[in-house]
């Protein structure tokens, strides 16, 4: 039975006042400030969308907010894809070694993204890198620059090396929290469901396909939709890899409003930051939909 | 899942590819401690060092060289660091601990005035990104005193919407009789709390803890705005200034500095992994 009394307010006064203090307030003033032309001491000026039409011009906001698209285009649905597979595999029955696997793929999401960065920085360092030696080493007469280069092909400027290793690494990185998450998914399904699809003959891709896939159905959309959020704020692994090589070729949405916020351009810094939280709006409620779509 | 085993050779066939994917997790790290015991000759065997390049350099360092350890805490204060970011999780994880569970009591188990838009005002906060907030986040910690100090990475932080939620879901499983005998037998809602509700949650709450210590413990956006001074920095702030090189210039030397700033929450996570996966994965795996 739920009770009317003054301890409630007692134990919600604290909380709320710092998610007031430190998240919806800040947010709302926040998303206000892209109004306003702020340097951050002194009165603010007023620009109306002023922010938002120099953005239309900004020669550096539309490479951010292309490589952040490319980002999460390229590294989500791999990751959430080969967590589905992984996770199948290490499931069945006869697999052996089922912890050990889990440990060493749950480990880069247990260690800081910054130190997982830094190491990879070093491993494609093009001067003493791991990789970069062995593709010489194995006959090839250079390596590409994994951390500085230019785009892979002339005909696709905006998928330059450092790009694809930052892409890579977040699939690299991801995939096992995907895979323990859809292993938590698996073990939910009923067996019937399986033994049913066999009796009718469905063979092992088809039971995978027809029976697997769509029982793990709110897994991937809560993966997809958490994965394209988190995609689109993407900051920590492209400061560890980039800073201080920094280039428009790998520069994100949330790096230009951190770079912008040291520039004492405050304003400026937070209309980003309202393209970035629209983004984030237009994209879950996009996914959502089609989720729902594709589950009735 | 399937009652008929595959054939021998799909089944090798799938432990090679995931052990290989496992074995690919682990490498960078093995590097890295390897790396951090060679000497820089090497670590970067160039032309420049009068030899030829050859294919990988040797990935056992052929001549220990422990004294990296001691050049990388000699130029980094690694001991700051390390007390900054353990004093800040495990600050943090307690003030929250505490909060969140007693503010999902409170939304569980009470009616009260404003019930609906404290609740509204919990969820919506867990879909605001930070982006947008830190601007003013960061000029309220400065009215409030807390720049460059550990109050900064912790009082933000006391109470959050996930945490919040998490327990109300938990807590609403606490059948009503248990509460309702307490109360009979004079208890204060604080001792129901304590005595009734906190056993019966303790694994929703052990599991949040540990989210919010390995969430706080690589928090890096926050206290990049937050943090200054050398003396206040946490350990993921160190390590990204080491990287750029800001420190030390070797290579060996960063990755030895690397090797004492990771390594330990690597063995704490192995032996307690089942612990960290339940904490970590709790967002989804709980509906």
């Amino acid at each position: 039975m739920r009770r009317r009394s003054a301890s409630p307010y007692l134990f919600l006064a604290f909380p709320v006042a710092i998610l007031t203090v430190f998240t919806v307030g800040p947010t709302l003033l926040g998303l206000a400030l892209g109004l306003f032309d702020w340097s951050g001491s002194g009165p603010a000026r007023f620009v109306g969308l002023g922010n938002y039409r120099s953005l239309v011009h900004d020669s550096r906001f539309w490479p951010a907010l292309r490589n952040t698209l490319v980002f999460v285009l390229l590294s989500v649905p791999p990751s959430v894809f080969a967590g589905f597979l992984l996770a199948t595999i290490v499931q069945a029955r006869w697999f052996v070694g089922r912890t050990l696997v889990r440990t060493a793929l749950f480990l880069p999401t247990v260690v800081s993204i910054i130190a997982v960065g830094v190491v990879w920085r070093w491993l494609l360092d093009s001067a003493g890198g791991l990789l970069p030696r062995a593709i010489v080493g194995v006959g090839f007469e250079r390596s590409p620059d994994f951390l500085q280069g230019g785009p892979i092909v002339s005909w696709l400027p905006w998928l330059s090396w450092p790009m694809v290793s930052l892409i890579v690494i977040q699939v690299w990185r991801t995939a096992g929290y995907c895979m323990v998450l859809y292993l938590a998914a698996l073990s939910g399904v009923n067996e019937s469901l399986y033994e049913a699809a066999e009796v009718d003959g469905a063979s092992r891709v088809g039971v995978l396909r027809n029976v697997t896939w769509p029982e793990v159905a709110p897994m991937t959309a809560f993966l997809m939709v958490t994965g394209v959020i988190g995609g689109l704020q993407v900051f920590d692994i492209v400061w560890a890899m980039t800073s201080a090589t920094e280039t428009d070729s790998t520069v994100t949405l949330n790096l230009y409003i951190f770079r912008e916020f040291q520039q004492s351009r405050l304003g400026y810094s937070a209309a980003i930051g309202g393209v970035l939280f629209a983004l984030t709006l237009v994209a879950t409620m996009l996914q959502l939909r089609v989720m729902r779509r594709d589950a009735a | 899942m399937s009652s008929r085993a595959p054939s021998i050779v799909t089944r090798l066939a799938a432990h090679t590819l995931v052990y290989a994917v496992a074995a690919s997790m682990l490498l960078p790290f093995l590097w890295m401690v390897s790396t951090a015991l060679k000497t820089d000759l090497q670590a970067l065997p160039r032309e420049a060092a009068g030899e030829s390049v050859t294919f990988l350099p040797p990935g056992w360092p052929w001549e220990w060289r422990w004294g990296n350890f001691a050049d990388a805490a000699r130029a980094v204060s690694l001991w700051d660091f390390y007390q900054n970011s353990l004093v800040a999780a495990a600050l943090t994880t307690l003030v929250a601990g505490v909060h969140n569970a007693l503010a999902g009591f409170a939304l569980a188990k009470f009616k009260f005035r404003g019930e609906r838009a404290v609740f509204w005002l919990v969820m919506s906060t867990m879909m605001l990104p930070v982006q947008v907030s830190f601007i003013f986040a960061y000029i309220a910690a400065g009215r409030l005193g807390m720049v460059d100090n550990i109050q900064a990475l912790v009082v933000p932080f006391a109470a959050s919407g996930f945490g919040i939620y998490s327990m109300k879901q938990a807590i609403a499983s606490v059948p009503d009789s248990l509460l309702e005998a307490g109360r009979l037998d004079g208890m204060s809602d604080l001792e129901l709390f304590w005595h009734v509700v906190r056993p019966i949650a303790w694994p929703t709450i052990a599991a949040l803890g540990i989210f919010t210590f390995v969430a706080s413990w690589n928090s890096f956006f926050w206290p990049l705005v937050v943090v200054d001074s050398v003396h206040s920095k946490t350990l993921p702030l160190a390590v990204a200034e080491l990287s750029a090189g800001r420190y030390v210039q070797s290579w060996p030397v960063r990755m030895a500095a690397m090797t004492i700033l990771t390594l330990p929450l690597i063995v704490v996570f192995m032996i307690f992994q089942r612990a960290f996966v339940r904490g970590v994965a709790m967002a989804a795996v709980k509906e």
